[in-house]
Parts: C-alpha cells; sequence; structure tokens
C-alpha cells in the first residue's frame, strides 16, 4: 500500500463526508424540529446545483447566483412545508415521510422538463487550481467543500446556540407543548426549519456541482446517502450527523482507493449498514432518552 | 361481516352491496382474462405491466397494510425473481420454469436473512433501510459486470415453454393475471386466518401495538418476517416472469425508483385492502401510458418527465385528501351523498 494512495483516499474521504454532513444536517434541522424524515433533502440540493449552473451560464457572478439559488431553493423549501407537509402535520410519521416522496417526486420531474437530462457542471470556484501534496491531487473544488461544511456547521452552532430564534427552534423540537405554551408557534418553527434545510442543501449542491457533477435524477441516491449517514451517527444530535457523514465518505473513498475496481459504492453503504444495525440508536445517541 | 339474523334496512342493502360487488369483480374477471382474444396488442402489453405491478403491489400491501411494514425494497426483490431466473438460464443452461422457483426460494431465503435483521427495527427507519438495501443491490448488480452484464443487462433470457398454439405475449398475460388472482385469494384468506389476526394486532400503522401483541404472547417477528418473506417471493415471481417475458433485463429497472412507485401505487389504491393493490397498479400505469401517449406531443419536453410530475401530485393529493386511497372512494362519495340528502 502507497502512502500517497491512502493520503489520497483520506483527502477525498473527508471531501465526500463532507458532502453527506451537509445532507444530514439538512434532515437533522428537520427532523429534529417537525419530526418528518424529509425525503426530498437530496433534491433541494440537486435544485441548489442545477439553478446555480444555469444562472452563472446566464453570466449572473459566481457569489450572486448562489445567493440566488439558495433564495429560490429556499422558496421551494417553504412551499414544501407550507402546503404539503403543514396540512397533514398530525399524520403519521409514514404518511409525512410519503409527502415529501411526492414533493421529491414533481421536483425531479420539473427539472426534467426544464433541463433536461444532461449532466453539469461548474468550473472550480475562483478557478481554484489542484493541489498537489505528496504524491496526491486535491482537486481545486475540494477546499471550498470542505470550507462549506465548517461554515455551515459554525453558522448553526451559532444560530442554535446564540440567537433568540435558534434557540426558539431548539424549545419547539426539544418540548412542542412547552414551547407553544409560552408562545412559540410551532408552524412558523416548522417552516423556518424547512427553508434552513432547504438552503443549507442549495449551498451543497452549488458546491459541490464542480466536483460531482449535477443532473436531475442524483437526488434520490445523494437522500439516501443522507439518510444512512445520519441514521449512523444518530439523528438526534448534530455531532452525530456529521460523524456519520464523514464515516460515509471516509468508508467509501477508503474502498473505492483500496478495494477491487467497481464494487466501492456497494461496500462503503454495506458498512455504514452494519454499523447502523449494530448500534441502531446512533453512534451517538441523544442526550435524553429520546423515544420515537 | 354477516349480520344476517336482523332484516333490517341496512342488511338488506349489505346483501344488495355484496351481490353487487360479486357482480363486478365477476364481469372483472371476464373482461380481463378474455382480453387477448379480443383487444390490440398494445392494450394487452399494457394491462401486462398492469399485472406485474399489482404483483409488486399486492405484496407490498399485505407487508404495510397487514404487518404495518413500511418497505422500500420491492424492487430488489424483483430484480433478484429476474436476474436469477435469468442467471440460471442463459449462464447455467436450466430449462425456465424450474429457474423460476428455484429464483423464488433463493430470494425467500435472502429475505428471510435481510428480514430478520432489520425488522426489529421500528417505524419509517425500516423504509429507509429498506431503500438503502435496494441501493446496494443496485450498486451490485451494476458492477457484477462479468455475471450481471453490469449497466447492459442481459440479453437472449429464453422464452417459456408452454403447450398449445397461443401468441407469446397472450401466453404471458394470461398467466400473470393468473399469478395475480391467485395472490388475491391468497391474500383475502391470510386477512381472514390466525396470522392474519395476530399480524392486525402487531400492526403500527392501523392502531396496533407491537408490545400488546408480545403481551398476548404473539412471536411478532416470526410473523414481520414472514410476510417480508412471502412480500419477497410474489416479487421474485413477478421479476422471473417480467425477465422470460421482455427476454431482455437492465439494472435500472431495478432501481429504488421502482420501489417507490410501488410504494405510491399501493397508497393511491389503499393499502388496507388487496385490491388496493390492482387499482393503485392500474390507476398508475395509465397515467403512465397516457402522458407517455399524450404530453410530449402537445406540451414537449422530454418522456418520462411529466409522468414523474404526476406520481408526486397524486401522491401528495392522495394522501392530503384521500387517505385510504381509490379503493375507499365510492364508499365515500355514498356518505356524501347520503350527508346532502
Amino acid at each position: 500500500m502507497e502512502f500517497s494512495t491512502v493520503l489520497q483516499s483520506l483527502l477525498s474521504g473527508l471531501t465526500l463526508g463532507c458532502i453527506y454532513a451537509a445532507l444530514g444536517l439538512g434532515l437533522y434541522v428537520v427532523y429534529g424540529v417537525t419530526r418528518v424524515l424529509n425525503l426530498a433533502q437530496g433534491e433541494f440540493v440537486m435544485l441548489g446545483g442545477m439553478i446555480t449552473v444555469s444562472l452563472s451560464a446566464f453570466g449572473v457572478p459566481l457569489f450572486p447566483a448562489i445567493l440566488l439559488a439558495v433564495a429560490i431553493v429556499s422558496l421551494t423549501g417553504a412551499i414544501l412545508y407550507r402546503f404539503i407537509i403543514f396540512p397533514a402535520r398530525h399524520a403519521s410519521g409514514s404518511t409525512l415521510a410519503f409527502l415529501t416522496v411526492g414533493f421529491a417526486f414533481a421536483v425531479k420531474g420539473l427539472t426534467l422538463l426544464v433541463w433536461g437530462w444532461e449532466y453539469r457542471t461548474l468550473t472550480s470556484f475562483l478557478g481554484s487550481p489542484s493541489i498537489h501534496l505528496w504524491g496526491a491531487t486535491i482537486f481545486g473544488q475540494a477546499p471550498w467543500v470542505v470550507g462549506m461544511t465548517i461554515l455551515m456547521v459554525a453558522g448553526l452552532y451559532y444560530f442554535f446556540g446564540r440567537t433568540m430564534l435558534g434557540r426558539a427552534l431548539r424549545a419547539c423540537a426539544d418540548e412542542p407543548l412547552g414551547a407553544k405554551t409560552i408562545g412559540i408557534s410551532p408552524a412558523r418553527m416548522g417552516l423556518l426549519a424547512f427553508v434552513i434545510a432547504a438552503a443549507l442543501g442549495a449551498v451543497a449542491g452549488a458546491t459541490i456541482t464542480p466536483l460531482t457533477m449535477t443532473a436531475y435524477n442524483v437526488g434520490i441516491p445523494l437522500t439516501i446517502k443522507g439518510l444512512l449517514a445520519a441514521f449512523v451517527g444518530g439523528m438526534h444530535r448534530a455531532e452525530g450527523v456529521i460523524l456519520g457523514g464523514l464515516l460515509l465518505g471516509l468508508t467509501e473513498a477508503l474502498s473505492a482507493g483500496l478495494m477491487p475496481s467497481g464494487y466501492h459504492d456497494a461496500i462503503a453503504l454495506s458498512i455504514l449498514l452494519v454499523v447502523f444495525l449494530a448500534r441502531p440508536r446512533g453512534l451517538l445517541p441523544a442526550h435524553a432518552n429520546i423515544e420515537d | 361481516m354477516a349480520a344476517v339474523e336482523v332484516t333490517d334496512g341496512i342488511t338488506v342493502e349489505a346483501g344488495r352491496a355484496r351481490t353487487r360487488r360479486r357482480v363486478l369483480v365477476g364481469v372483472g374477471l371476464a373482461v380481463v382474462f378474455t382480453l387477448p382474444f379480443w383487444a390490440g396488442a398494445y392494450p394487452v402489453s399494457i394491462a401486462t405491466m398492469i399485472g406485474f405491478h399489482s404483483i409488486l403491489a399486492l405484496g407490498l400491501v399485505l407487508l404495510t397494510g397487514l404487518a404495518g411494514q413500511v418497505s422500500l425494497g420491492q424492487a430488489m426483490f424483483y430484480g433478484m425473481g429476474a436476474y436469477i431466473s435469468a442467471l440460471l438460464t442463459v449462464r447455467v443452461g436450466l430449462p425456465s420454469w424450474p429457474s423460476i422457483f428455484l429464483a423464488a426460494a433463493a430470494t425467500g431465503i435472502i429475505a428471510a436473512g435481510v428480514g430478520f435483521v432489520i425488522l426489529r427495527l421500528r417505524g419509517i427507519i425500516v423504509a429507509g433501510v429498506t431503500l438503502t438495501v435496494n441501493l446496494i443491490f443496485y450498486y451490485l448488480i451494476m458492477s457484477m459486470g462479468s455475471v450481471t452484464g453490469g449497466a447492459t443487462g442481459m440479453i437472449g433470457i429464453p422464452r417459456l415453454v408452454y403447450p398449445g398454439n397461443l401468441p407469446y405475449t397472450a401466453f404471458i398475460f394470461l398467466l400473470v393475471w393468473l399469478v395475480v388472482l391467485a395472490l388475491l385469494v391468497f391474500s383475502r384468506n391470510v386477512v381472514n386466518s390466525r396470522s392474519g389476526r395476530a399480524l392486525r394486532v402487531l400492526n403500527v400503522l392501523s392502531g396496533g401495538s407491537e408490545d400488546t401483541a408480545q403481551v398476548l404472547g404473539i412471536n411478532t417477528m416470526k410473523y414481520k418476517v414472514s410476510a417480508f418473506v412471502v412480500a419477497a417471493v410474489f416479487a421474485s415471481i413477478g421479476g422471473s416472469l417480467y425477465a422470460h417475458y421482455t427476454r431482455v433485463i437492465e439494472p435500472s429497472t431495478f432501481h429504488v425508483q421502482l420501489s417507490v412507485i410501488v410504494a405510491i401505487m399501493v397508497i393511491v389504491g389503499g393499502v388496507t385492502t388487496p385490491w388496493g393493490a390492482v387499482i393503485g397498479a392500474t390507476v398508475m400505469i395509465c397515467i403512465t401510458e397516457i402522458l407517455r401517449a399524450v404530453a410530449p406531443i402537445v406540451l414537449g419536453g422530454p418522456t418520462g418527465a411529466y409522468e414523474l410530475v404526476a406520481y408526486g401530485v397524486v401522491l401528495v393529493a392522495t394522501l392530503l385528501f384521500l387517505p385510504e386511497g381509490v379503493y375507499s372512494l365510492p364508499k365515500r362519495l355514498k356518505r356524501r351523498r347520503r350527508a346532502s340528502r
């Protein structure tokens, strides 16, 4: 085993891990506040990428394009909550999950109508060149992906820990009835959670597109991988979701680097699935004894 | 159901409804099983596809409607049936009929193993895990190129051998719908059996509880895994027949999207009754075919896009406005008519 191969795998694993962590965080915010398993999270990521690509093609500079994409995708998140989830908010968990599936299908179909089936990509942000390090190559976009995730995590910590609105969201997640009693509207908080998740997804989508490309059908696999990452780490804590994401990314990259070709996707998912089945409460279980 | 002692207006009406239902089922059967003799090739091929999807959906109705387990893995077991049967006939050279049964047995054993591990989990998590297992299966057949043909799939799968000189498409059509009929009868018998009662107690989706079932001495794992295996074997038989029908299979058919679509069919038709599976499959396949034929011509755009949007809209509309599915529509309309009177 050559050092450079391992280093290469670790570096691309870290990058992939950040992508899955970002996906997991979106799932975590929605699940925490509304107890909805949002199977459309991958579609937010896909939309964020597609819209950024198109805006760039129209000549909009990169960062305004991303901001605009985030705004549009956030709006679709708000639509999902207000018109699909909110009317059925008292329904069972599976009904709510299937409502998000319906939304995901509609988004996927509309994307196919508007953009066609072609894969699209962006150049690395600000034309960042590839970095060579002890025989390993880091794609120019990789540091952006890692940076985006760190920024996302820091932003969420600040928001949930330091701001009034973030605390209200947490209150709603921990104790919906109590939160309602002191005047926090669960409906507003639910809407906010979906908007945050959509925005996180859009940022992630724009950032990963130069690395992974995007097309109308990338949403479902992304959702499943984010879900698995969140399950493995523990859906009840942000740290768990991030840990799960990094674990999935590293497993995927290491099996791609070390195993016979072709099987890495199946192997990585299987390993993570086994970890989850061995520890079904997640590697970092909830602080309190939360039962669903 | 049998309130025959009292002969008031309600039971008379119930008796009439039963007669009407029997007539409806009889006419339906007559229409379906004579279809290849009077309909053209295109309607028969669509009805065959409805049959295949009904088989998948019937398995899911047992698993979800009866056992309360939300599973999104039917496409995987469909794919196992198709690929195992194809491998046994093309690569091993076995005749096609035994290969269908061997595939069903192998799929059943695999499903028992998978079910035993994942059905310890509860609730919507099961859906997430079956979805993941389905994705793993898809990646596996994609990467085992030397065996499964990878992304291009397998060709040259032999036809089923049968006596008589019926056209092959008509033969497959009749066979598929015979399987559907057998599964409908089987499902009805299970519902009214000891196992059916046990499953109703542990069905968390219809107000049951696994803890209660366990207190009553019901081995919940045994019943849940059995339902999972039966659903998988249904799907496997369907998959084998599909492989010998189209004679060409490719991995994309068995992607997670099909598992989700089967679940949508069950929800749209009505999860509480085996009829819901057939109704849901019929509604969804008809929507697909109509949109594929009309939308790209009238509205432009790529084929396949409109049906995705339609699936989403139909699913959301069903869950919001008709949670018991299309099956409950006549009852609902009647209740509304009575209320307005």
